[in-house]
């Protein structure tokens, strides 16, 4: 491993936070073996071409980044009937069975270094439970983020026939912190048979903050999930989406939309796994870049030998405003079964010349038409998002951004 | 079609490809790689002292580097043990560099190759034909007409001598170095045979010129290089065509090859390979395109153990372009990793890249391709399309294109489909009296039609029969 451990970590930080908030001894353990293998981990895989890395995660100053016993947030959690949406500590005294049973069940903490740091460091999150039955609509989690570093950790459960939607919103709270910042965000889902998860992510930090998410869903029999993500703020964000369609039947969505200016960087992954029968996934991003943005896209659609008739659909399209831009992309098919429909395509190109003139003729500043395309650039996008607020949400910041 | 004529035509395809020779060495390396075998293979080919150094330092760089195993999804090399293979055999016939009758040839060459079918090609649709046996070429002509314009094919060996300023600014100098990777730096150390050809300025060869590669001997490795200047305004067309026997031991082939298409010049690269199933085929191909040449990738994997081959091009000037059409099938056993490079470096340079892949009985095939924009490339276009047809679930049909775009305004699609062999149009078939294995084979002919009508009709023909001999798992 080529990133050397942060001198502030040590397993006395990690029983530090552990103790404080009264975790019981198997998270404790959970926190102190992800610490152990810090040393063996190496990186997420970043795509490699011959001469380049797309994504540096090993040039970041992790020494000076995390500060594990310095974290604060402020999040707010907005509840639906029949649903309980816990802060991670009350999750801890309140159900501890649940968690003991699911936590780590579809995110393996020992995924990779950073999975392991944001596992040992953890001090926020939330846990969201459905039980059986229950259709729930507009549960919410917008987390602001007030330190140097910000470790966080959320777990859904659905039971059977269960459905919710739930939006998630991340940005800078005002934490009085200067220079670089680092926030992690790891996601689980697990699925009950037959239930319905859309869950909505829309990132928003500042420009100082390097972002590393790794949200990962396990689809159970007829059940679906539906992810959005979408990202605008951060100076890096290295940002993971991933289902695995275990169940017959089961179904997934990932829909991502980023825009990045300046000199953001943005390496945004779709992944799906088809291991179950009859299973259908379909992958859409669209990202728009300006200035010296810079984005890196791997989509993966995985079809196991024993996945007879699966569909899976993926498409990503990027938008360039600048010359100074770089859209990298790679989108993989990995096809083990020969029952199966698969397409994926990607675009990259600049706004259309002739809408672009079709617009100006009719006496819409040129500016003003530019803007309107990319506008509507996002909206295949968009359409796909359930939750009215983080469609809005969403479409401001882009609003916000073209102007 | 009669199952009679196809017994007939398999039997025959079958000899054509599958036999061995007891053949006489005149020449034959020490096993591996040393210092002392790449100054014996210098030696024994009379060559000039630059050459030698180029070699002993390609050699330098194929031992510093390491061994490519980290690609994700690759085919397994851990078998690949240079140490154990013969680099070079010299072949015993009387004229070094290759004769230029046929008849002349030893009956045991001659025969192979009336097998292979080369000589009826030659009479009847070529310019010129290169025979390669083992690492020497042994037969080599072209037609008059063309060379009293100025037009050379000979073969490599030849040309360092008689071409020695061309070859020594052109080889693995500028297209591929041997420090582009390890079986490169290994190919530039013990590179043997192969062919050079130099069309001059304005010159339309409007025939192929073809070159066919043999390897007959156990656990030996082929090293060609290939080796084609095309001047400014001119045409060519190169097809070069290898098989091997299969043995029980490894084989490796690592051949290199480098097209210089010059402004306004256009080449086509066309390859039907058929590596038997022991061999190891891990290629360098490479292209550099100046203003407005255009180049032409046609490429047909099937055989091998393992394929590792991305033919790229590098189209420098403004308004160079570039077409891939590759296809590749992998029967039980087989891993065929191939795909192409396009580098669009210059303005309004265009490429496309149709690929078409079969996989069959746990048959692994990947597309792996890199188109790279570069900054300044600015109205450069490029479109792929993958196409891979599944028989299977033991199989594996993957796609791994990489784009890389530093430009706006650019227009770039890429597009890859998977799918299995339509129930529907099967059933179609057999409802017009075809069985079940003909219905098959006449779809996966027409799932590949796009690259043989690209190829000249004997060499569409062979790929066809090539396909339909996989398809009934004859092969092999």
């Amino acid at each position: 491993m080529s990133t050397q451990l942060p001198a502030s970590i040590s397993e006395e930080t990690v029983t530090e936070i552990s103790a404080e908030r009264d975790e019981p001894d198997w998270l404790l353990q959970t926190r102190l073996d992800a610490l152990a293998a810090l040393d063996d981990l190496d990186m997420p895989s970043v795509i490699e071409t011959p001469g380049r890395r797309w994504t540096n995660l090993e040039g970041l100053d992790y020494e000076s980044l995390v500060d594990p016993l310095d974290q604060s947030d402020e999040t707010e959690r907005v509840t639906a009937e029949g649903v309980e949406v816990l802060d991670f500590e009350t999750a801890v005294a309140e159900h501890p069975a649940l968690l003991k049973e699911h936590f780590g069940s579809v995110v393996d903490p020992q995924t990779n270094y950073l999975t392991a740091l944001s596992t040992a460091l953890f001090t926020t999150g939330t846990v969201i439970y459905v039980p059986e039955g229950v259709d729930a609509e507009d549960v919410k989690v917008r987390a602001e983020m007030n330190s140097r570093s910000l470790f966080s950790h959320t777990l859904v459960v659905t039971e059977d026939n269960s459905s919710v939607t739930i939006l998630e919103r991340i940005s800078n709270g005002d934490g009085d912190v200067d220079g670089d910042r680092y926030f992690s965000n790891l996601v689980e889902i697990v699925t009950g048979e037959n239930s319905y998860v859309q869950y909505g992510s829309l990132q928003n930090l500042d420009e100082d903050v390097y972002n590393f998410t790794l949200k990962r869903g396990d689809a159970n029999t007829y059940a679906t999930i539906s992810w959005i993500e979408g990202n605008i703020g951060s100076r890096l964000t290295r940002s993971d989406i991933e289902t695995e369609l275990t169940g017959d039947s089961s179904e997934t969505k990932i829909v991502g939309a980023f825009f990045g200016h300046n000199d953001q960087h943005l390496d945004i992954n779709a992944r799906v796994w088809h291991h179950g029968e009859h299973t259908t996934a379909d992958l859409v991003t669209r990202g728009v870049l300006d200035d010296e943005a810079r984005s890196v896209y791997e989509g993966v659609q995985d079809v196991g030998r024993d996945a007879w008739d699966t569909s899976s659909y993926q498409r990503e399209n990027t938008l360039m405003l600048s010359d100074d831009s770089e859209a990298d992309a790679s989108p993989k098919l990995i096809i083990h079964n020969h029952d199966t429909e698969a397409s994926h395509s990607a675009t990259v190109g600049q706004v259309d010349k002739e809408d672009l003139f079709y617009m100006t003729s009719r006496s819409i500043p040129e500016n003003t038409a530019r803007n309107m395309l990319v506008e509507g650039f996002f909206v295949p996008v968009l359409e796909e998002v359930e939750v009215d607020e983080l469609r809005e949400d969403i479409d401001d910041l882009i609003v916000a951004r073209l102007d | 079609m009669s199952s009679d004529q196809d017994h007939l035509k398999q039997t025959d395809t079958e000899e054509r490809f599958d036999f061995k020779k007891d053949s006489k060495e005149a020449f034959r390396s020490e096993k591996g790689l040393t210092e002392e075998t790449i100054r014996a293979i210098s030696e024994d080919k009379d060559e000039p002292e630059w050459m030698l150094e180029r070699r002993l330092r390609a050699l330098k760089q194929y031992h510093e580097m390491p061994m490519p195993t980290d690609w994700p999804g690759q085919p397994d090399l851990s078998e690949v043990d240079v140490d154990e293979i013969v680099p070079y055999i010299r072949p015993d016939v009387d004229v070094r560099g290759g004769v230029d009758d046929w008849t002349e040839l030893p009956d045991e060459i001659k025969d192979t190759f009336d097998k292979l079918g080369i000589p009826e090609a030659e009479k009847n649709a070529l310019s010129g034909v290169g025979a390669q046996y083992e690492s020497e070429v042994v037969y080599q002509n072209m037609q008059e007409r063309w060379e009293e314009k100025g037009v050379v094919f000979c073969n490599m060996d030849e040309a360092v001598q008689e071409h020695e300023k061309l070859v020594r600014e052109h080889f693995m100098t500028t297209c591929v170095p041997p420090s582009d990777n390890k079986f490169a730096a290994l190919h530039g150390a013990v590179w043997s045979g192969g062919s050079f050809v130099y069309v001059p300025e304005d010159t339309t060869v409007d025939m192929p010129v073809q070159a066919y590669f043999r390897m007959n001997s156990e656990g030996m490795g082929q090293f060609e290089h290939t080796l084609i200047i095309a001047e400014e305004g001119s045409e060519v067309h190169y097809i070069e065509g290898c098989s091997a026997p299969k043995y029980s031991a490894f084989n490796l082939h690592s051949g290199g090859v480098e097209v210089f298409v010059n402004e306004d010049a256009h080449v086509q690269y066309s390859t039907v390979q058929n590596w038997s199933k022991n061999t190891y085929n891990l290629n360098t191909k490479r292209a550099i395109v100046e203003k407005n040449g255009r180049m032409e990738w046609i490429s047909g994997s099937m055989g091998s153990k393992a394929t590792m081959l991305y033919p790229s091009s590098i189209l420098k000037g403004r308004g160079a372009s570039d077409n891939h059409i590759t296809i590749a099938f992998a029967g039980e056993g087989q891993n065929i990793d191939t795909g192409a490079k396009v580098y669009h470096n210059a303005p309004n340079t265009k490429s496309t890249i149709e690929s078409k892949s079969i996989s069959k009985d746990g048959g692994r095939t990947n597309y792996r391709g890199l188109v790279h924009i570069a900054d300044g490339a600015h109205g450069s276009s490029t479109a792929v399309e993958c196409d891979a047809l599944m028989f299977d679930n033991e199989s594996t049909s993957d796609t791994m294109p990489y784009m890389e775009i530093n430009e706006s305004t650019v227009d770039v699609a890429h597009e890859a489909t998977v799918g299995k062999i339509g129930d529907e149009d099967v059933f179609y078939l057999q409802s017009r009296g075809l069985d079940d294995d003909d219905a098959k084979q006449m779809i996966v002919s027409g799932f590949i039609e796009p690259i043989t009508e690209e190829l000249p009709i004997e060499y569409a023909v062979e790929l066809n029969r090539l396909v339909e001999l996989e398809m009934e798992g004859s092969l092999g």
